[in-house]
């Protein structure tokens, strides 16, 4: 009986000392955070996860955001986020806005600690000018982010280190647009000089998608000198060219000449945004649907020219082709084509009343589309025919709303006169748990 | 609906008072004792009349002198329970004895141990398995639902084998789980659900329904922090403990054989507007908005001609009359030194809605040997294999029901060429009825092996280790004649889940009565628990042919994998000393250590005390002579929480998988809190039970107070952190609510008795600290809110006041009265717990047939119909059909009615009793006119059975045999207008209970049965 107690007094014992390791227990497919960039592989871990988080919120969020609350595209599907986009009825917890918003900080974040940790390492395997490319790539990504912010929710707040406990986040109010802006083009001008350059590179950054999304920056801040200046840049360089067929830059195998900056996708990486636009017969939800003006303008030979290859599909059952991988789902994101930087630069200088150049910039799109040159003459009419162009050109992508607020011409255009509505709101849960924010969401909401 | 109760209450009490005596002459009494559950006579049974007394004969009958003075015969039987039968004027008696497991005064098993329920200072019910036979639902735990006061159970939809709710006095936790903790035989059960396959919000299945119903010999449910507390960690959410059948000692083996059959369909089906008034209302909505618009609405086209549509039905081929059919066999006997009970069943249902349907084969062995005079070992093994079809519903537009309620009723079902029709998002329901190809297999394995060696005689030492092992393997194939495999070419998804826990608990015991007055019942003990789940899952698209569905044949492959390991350390002490049978004083305290919490929080400690005062061995309460048993308890202790986190809660942690241009990624996903610990939640419980009238009435009564603390809580921070929350120990929620049990012998014959059980429970549900307003529900359109102040699965809406006769258009409550709709004006407008529920049972028998009717109740409860959130749409869903009260809409200017005027306007998106907000707008659709009282009655359960008499049953050998038809859900009494008001379609949630959204109704199913036992 003695032995008895004594083996159970044992074993007692012996379970309580062993408990601690016995209980530390670290999972297989998560890295603990203080270890998460440490040496030359988790670095570049670390920038594609940046990419990732692009890719994340260019794959379906930011695109509708720019497309849905204009013109080009109407509501066709069941999910109350969509309608409230296309009414332009937005509440602060409308999905869409919410996980573009959330998908963007998280980006942002992940840019922050590449840019917090890398330039600390000392791994060998890691040369100065792939440590240079990395840190480049992260500051380009940052700008991204907060230009994406910016242009969305007007100024925002600036996170420059990542995050590591709550409490060190406190105290960051929200910046006015131009000194978010200022930080982007601070990021883009660190970008450029650690970026590195060659001959093919389209779905990371380069040097010269650090100039592309400057000239877009100054042509947002109305700053036109500079817009021309860098559009400049990019389109002087032999990388890129204007593809025809229109419809050659998103038939596969994509990274066409066109593109400056095309997120890439593969079978395990997959953008299914093709979902929201064919209809269910073929397999998708047909959320997204081109308007019925859209529809009209682009098959006017006139008007869209080739790019009537944007959509499908007859009668009542139109729909749009941009994202056509279907099933497959390999369809890149465009976040910058050199049609873009043609139409910045023909923007910038129309403003600057270099009114022949601007037409020469504006025709190159619409000749590249097999349509004749622009019949604007005066500097309003030109810009107003950039601003068809653009709608037109871009249909699909994240531009018409964007352009249309920037330009100031959304009222008159959408007749949603209401300015307030120009930005989207904060999200909700976030205006309820920031201290930062004072409770305030933008103006109107 | 509380008049119906109190008249039900009435009757029963005038019958137990009817019944009076008066003296007789000395004579002489005859009789046949039977058993209650066979039917069978009772040989050796002592009855006694006063002085005298006598044995049953091998028949069961007996003769007894009986004085003029007496008035009662007792008959004993040592595996029978007491039985007093009430001399009248008449020679013959017929008295049937239940078996010794069905009384108050039983030994019942409580945590690590058993105790006499006399002495027991917890709340705990008791439920048996006669209570439970033969509802044809595969989950025990769903056919405890109305059976026990307290524990509110909810079947979150009519798909066999699908999700049930489960709630011991409400809801505790916000992000941790809900759920009680289930032990069978002494093993944790997992309650996880593994199916991975997306089947919308609702709970996918119901893990419980592995277990065979028919292999329950009791179940107990332990509610308060007393019974619970020696779980620790795992008890706030109540526990429950399920005991199956074992063979007893020295009993000749017998053989159980049940079948039966049944029939369901759906008692109420979906209802749509014909085709032409399809049209119609589509050209008006577009009438009202050109003229919103400021146009003349005599220039536009009318894109339908009414008259010219046919009405296309898509709702009758969605619905089935379904099957189910159930065998069982079960073996149990015993020798004097080991005991054996065996089953093998087999169950198939089909469905009400096509095309899913539930398998389950299941077979237990339970064996006990007592190896010498100090060593006893035993295992209990259940091995069962589930095979599902399942199909996703609630807000997927591919779903088999929103295929078919959605399109609009004009459309044909069929292409002209032969093919299936689809229309804007919607797939073709006869396409996926007949294409569907997702199954489940699931194997079970629960085994608990254990020895007990009597160090002492009142000295037990008990060892014991338990496994259960889950797998579900899945095959999904989509092949190119549904939406999902049309753009991919076929597309199919293997998934491989196992959930293993493994659990090794070491138990002394020391039970010991000293002298007469004293009694001691204590164990110490030890607990070891890990959980390990892991998943494989390989996804291929671009099948050669629709006959091949292997995933190795698809152009495209992908695989991912999953793994999480969760410990548990556990130490446990109780101690319970019985003073004089009187007064019990009851302490316990378990020490638990968790993998999940931060380094510097893992230990958590749960104390608890009770103390029970049985008044009825007072003399001043025997002197009342009132009470036949009577006492009051109290309770107060700690448990805790730790389910339904992440095996890695506390860490910082980046996660893998985050990929781009096929290089692998990591990203920040989890913020560290080292601080981390249990969630924690302290109960006081009074309450008494007494027994009165000649034990023809017993009552329980219980109250209770929880309040949970240091909540696991996903606490929202600022989205510019990179995060989006945060998991704290932060928040309280609180639960209190009664509980009154009745259980009344109302009449009690030789040939006639009835008896009846009802139950009813109060909860009342708040959050007592938040950190901020938490909104979420029906994929994103956050219609559920946890606020402080407010119980959990509150609806937040916009409230409508009226339809306004002048305009049609809706008006609602402008709650910050600024002159406009926003955001700021959504408003809680109710919740989905029920005020109160319960369940009110009868049981008749009358000879050799028994009749048994059930309700069950419940009051209070809103429900959100999604159904009319989508299909009462004013014609702002371009794809969409209507509901037939689209129709009542606001038509010319003195229309009274709730359904604001058809428009899509969307200009001036705030303006209130604006034709915008009518159903989009800032208030896009989320009105308070689709939140429904979800209040009803329903007749769970009738059934009529007819036991066979001893001479038709000894003809044939057989030792019993019963027959019987029963029906299940016969009907529903619910102002309701969607089909069930029960239904939880977004149940995957706990905080979003109280939707419909296409789900499926619970099946009304006519069953007929025979047990056979030989």
């Amino acid at each position: 009986m003695k032995t008895n107690y004594f083996l159970l007094s044992l074993s007692v014992v012996a379970v309580f000392s062993s408990c601690k390791k016995f209980l530390t227990e670290n999972p297989n497919n998560q890295i603990p955070s203080e270890v998460a960039i440490v040496d030359a592989g988790s670095a570049r871990a670390a920038i594609i996860g940046a990419y990732d988080g692009v890719q994340s919120y260019y794959a379906g969020s930011y695109p509708t955001l720019g497309t849905i609350t204009a013109d080009q595209v109407v509501f066709n599907g069941t999910l109350s986020q969509y309608l409230q986009l296309d009414q332009n009825a937005i509440p602060a917890d409308n999905v869409t806005t919410v996980a573009a918003y959330q998908g963007i900080y998280r980006t942002i974040n992940s840019a922050n600690s590449v840019i917090a940790y890398v330039p600390g390492l000392t791994d060998p395997s890691l040369p100065a000018a792939e440590k240079d490319k990395i840190l480049g790539e992260a500051y380009f990504i940052r700008a991204l982010g907060y230009f994406d912010l910016a242009r969305g929710w007007g100024g925002v707040q600036l996170q420059l280190t990542p995050t590591a406990n709550i409490s060190g986040i406190k105290g960051v109010r929200r910046s006015t647009l131009e000194q978010t802006y200022d930080q982007v083009l601070n990021d883009l001008i660190e970008a450029e000089r650690l970026l590195p350059e060659d001959a093919s590179t389209r779905n990371r950054a380069q040097k010269s998608t650090a100039r592309a999304l400057r000239a877009r920056l100054h042509l947002y801040r109305r700053q036109w000198r500079d817009a021309e200046l860098y559009a400049t840049q990019v389109i002087d360089n032999p990388k890129y060219q204007l593809v025809t067929p229109y419809k050659t830059f998103f038939t596969t195998p994509f990274q066409t000449r066109e593109s400056v900056l095309e997120l890439a996708y593969s079978n395990n990486d997959r953008n299914t945004f093709w979902n929201l636009w064919y209809p269910s017969s073929s397999g998708g939800q047909y959320t997204l649907k081109p308007s019925a003006s859209f529809i009209a303008k682009v098959n006017n030979p006139a008007i869209g020219g080739t790019r009537s290859t944007l959509i499908a599909g007859t009668g009542n059952n139109v729909y749009g082709v941009l994202y056509n991988t279907v099933g497959v789902s390999t369809d890149p994101s465009y976040l910058i084509r050199i049609a873009e930087l043609y139409l910045i630069r023909a923007e910038a200088r129309a403003q600057q009343e270099f009114l022949n150049e601007a037409r020469n910039d504006l025709n190159a799109v619409r000749s590249r589309a097999g349509v004749g040159n622009t019949t604007a003459v005066t500097k309003e009419q030109v810009l107003l025919a950039i601003e068809e162009e653009n709608g037109i050109e871009f249909a699909f992508e994240a531009h018409r709303w964007f352009d249309l607020v920037r330009t100031r011409r959304a009222g008159e255009v959408l007749g949603l006169t209401n300015e307030n509505y120009w930005l989207f709101p904060l999200p909700l849960s976030d205006v309820l748990s920031d201290p930062d924010l004072n409770g305030q969401n933008n103006p109107g909401y | 609906m509380r008049r119906q109760f109190m008249s039900v209450l009435l009757l029963v009490l005038t019958g137990l008072a009817a019944q009076l005596h008066a003296q007789l002459p000395a004579r002489t009494v005859s009789g046949i004792i039977t058993q209650a559950e066979t039917n069978t006579p009772v040989e050796g049974a002592t009855i006694s009349a006063g002085r005298n007394q006598t044995v049953s004969r091998k028949d069961g009958s007996f003769q007894i002198e009986v004085a003029g003075n007496t008035h009662t015969l007792t008959i004993t039987h040592s595996s029978f329970t007491l039985q007093e039968v009430k001399l009248s004027s008449a020679s013959s008696y017929n008295v049937t004895l239940q078996s010794a497991s069905k009384q108050l005064d039983d030994v019942i098993v409580t945590g690590y141990s058993t105790q006499n329920k006399r002495f027991i200072a917890g709340s705990i019910a008791s439920i048996s398995a006669d209570d439970i036979k033969n509802i044809p639902a595969a989950g025990f735990n769903q056919l405890l639902q109305g059976k026990a006061a307290g524990v509110q159970v909810t079947a979150n939809s009519g798909v066999p084998g699908g999700g049930v709710t489960f709630r011991v006095r409400g809801n505790n936790s916000i992000n941790a789980s809900a759920d009680p903790l289930y032990i069978i035989d002494g093993v944790i059960v997992s309650n996880t659900d593994l199916i991975r396959t997306s089947l919308g919000n609702q709970q996918q299945s119901n893990p419980l329904a592995d277990i065979n119903p028919a292999d329950i010999q009791s179940i107990q449910i332990l509610k308060d922090a007393n019974a619970t507390a020696i779980y620790g960690s795992q008890g706030a959410n109540g526990v429950v403990i399920v005991t199956t059948k074992r063979g007893r000692q020295n009993s000749a083996g017998k053989v159980s054989l049940h079948v039966s059959q049944g029939w369901s369909d759906a008692p109420k089906k979906f209802k749509l507007v014909t085709g032409p008034e399809n049209g119609l209302l589509v050209n008006e909505s577009r009438i009202n908005t050109a003229i919103d618009q400021g146009i003349d609405p005599s220039t536009i086209t009318l894109p339908y001609n009414p008259d010219t549509l046919q009405t296309y039905d898509r709702i009758s081929g969605l619905f089935r009359t379904a099957r189910t059919q159930n065998y069982e066999l079960g073996l149990q006997g015993g020798s004097e030194r080991s005991t054996y009970y065996a089953s093998f069943s087999y169950l198939k249902q089909e469905g009400i809605v096509r095309p899913s349907n539930f398998e389950r084969f299941a077979t237990r062995l339970n064996y006990d040997n007592q190896i010498n005079r100090i060593l006893k070992a035993g295992t209990s093994v259940n091995i069962s294999r589930t095979y599902r079809n399942v199909s996703v519903n609630d807000n997927s537009p591919t779903g088999v029901i929103n295929s078919a309620i959605f399109p609009r009723s004009f459309l044909p079902i069929y292409n002209a060429n032969g093919t299936y029709a689809r229309y804007g998002s919607f797939d073709n329901h006869i396409a996926l009825i007949e294409n569907l190809d997702n199954n489940a297999v699931g194997w079970r394995t629960i085994g608990n092996v254990f020895a007990e060696i009597a160090l002492l005689k009142e000295l037990k030492f008990r060892t014991s280790y338990s496994l259960d092992y889950n797998s579900m393997y899945e095959n999904n194939y989509a092949n190119t004649l549904i939406s999902a495999g049309i753009a991919s070419n076929g597309s199919a998804t293997s998934n491989e889940t196992k959930n293993t826990v493994f659990t090794a608990d070491q138990v002394l015991t020391y039970i010991k009565n000293i002298g007469r007055r004293h009694s001691v019942n204590a164990l110490i003990g030890n607990s070891i628990n890990t959980v390990l789940f892991q998943n494989t899952n390989a996804t291929g698209t671009g099948f050669p042919s629709n006959s091949i569905k292997a995933i190795s044949a698809a152009a495209n492959r992908s695989g991912s994998s999953s793994r999480s390991l969760a410990k548990l350390v556990s130490f446990f002490a109780k101690g319970s000393y019985t003073f004089d049978n009187k007064y019990t004083f009851d302490g316990s305290i378990r020490a638990d250590a968790s993998s999940r919490f931060g380094v510097n929080k893992r230990w958590g400690y749960f104390p608890s005390g009770g103390f029970t005062w049985r008044l009825s061995q007072e003399d001043f309460i025997q002197r009342l002579d009132f009470f036949d048993d009577l006492k009051i308890r109290g309770s107060i202790g700690l448990s805790g929480t730790q389910n339904g986190i992440d095996a890695y809660a506390a860490p910082g942690l980046w996660s893998t998988g985050y990929n781009y241009l096929d290089q692998p990624g990591t990203a920040p996903a989890q913020l560290a809190n080292p601080d981390l610990t249990w969630e924690t939640t302290r109960q006081v419980d009074i309450g008494t039970e007494f027994t009165i009238l000649n034990k023809r009435l017993t009552v329980t009564l219980d109250y209770y107070n929880k309040y949970t603390y240091d909540l696991l809580l996903n606490v929202p921070v600022p989205y510019r952190s990179g995060f989006t929350t945060y998991l704290q120990n932060f928040g309280a929620v609180r639960n209190k609510g009664w509980e009154l049990s009745l259980h009344t012998n109302n009449i009690s014959t030789a040939d006639f008795s009835w008896t009846t059980d009802f139950n009813i429970s109060w909860n009342t549900n708040r959050i007592e600290k938040l950190a901020s307003d938490i909104t979420l529900g029906a994929s994103g359109r956050n219609t559920s809110i946890l606020r402080e102040g407010h119980p959990v699965n509150s609806f937040y809406l916009y409230k409508q006041l009226y339809v306004d006769p002048q305009t049609g258009n809706a008006v609602y409550e402008d709650l910050n009265k600024d002159g406009i709709i926003t955001a700021a004006d959504r408003q809680i407008v109710g919740n989905a717990n029920p005020n109160y529920y319960g369940g009110l049972n009868n049981t008749l028998n009358y000879k050799n047939f028994e009749l048994n009717f059930f309700f069950f109740f419940t009051q209070g409860n809103k429900i959100l119909n999604m159904q009319n959130f989508f299909l009462v749409h004013g014609g702002t869903q371009a794809n969409i059909g209507f509901l037939p009260i689209q129709l009542e809409r606001w038509q010319r200017p003195g229309d009274i009615t709730d359904i604001p005027r058809l428009t899509t306007y969307s200009g001036n998106p705030a303006e209130n009793g604006g034709a915008a907000n009518n159903y989009g707008g800032n208030v896009a659709n989320l009105s308070s006119r689709y939140l429904e009282d979800a209040s009803f009655i329903r007749l769970r359960n009738v059934s009529l059975s007819y036991q066979f008499p001893s001479q038709v049953i000894n003809r044939l050998r057989l030792s019993s045999l019963r027959a019987y038809v029963q029906v299940t859900n016969l009907f529903t009494i619910s102002k309701y207008s969607g089909l069930d008001p029960e239904v939880s379609s977004q149940s995957g949630n706990q905080n979003t209970a109280g939707y419909d959204w296409a789900t499926v109704p619970q099946p009304r199913t006519i069953q007929v049965g025979l047990n056979v036992s030989f």
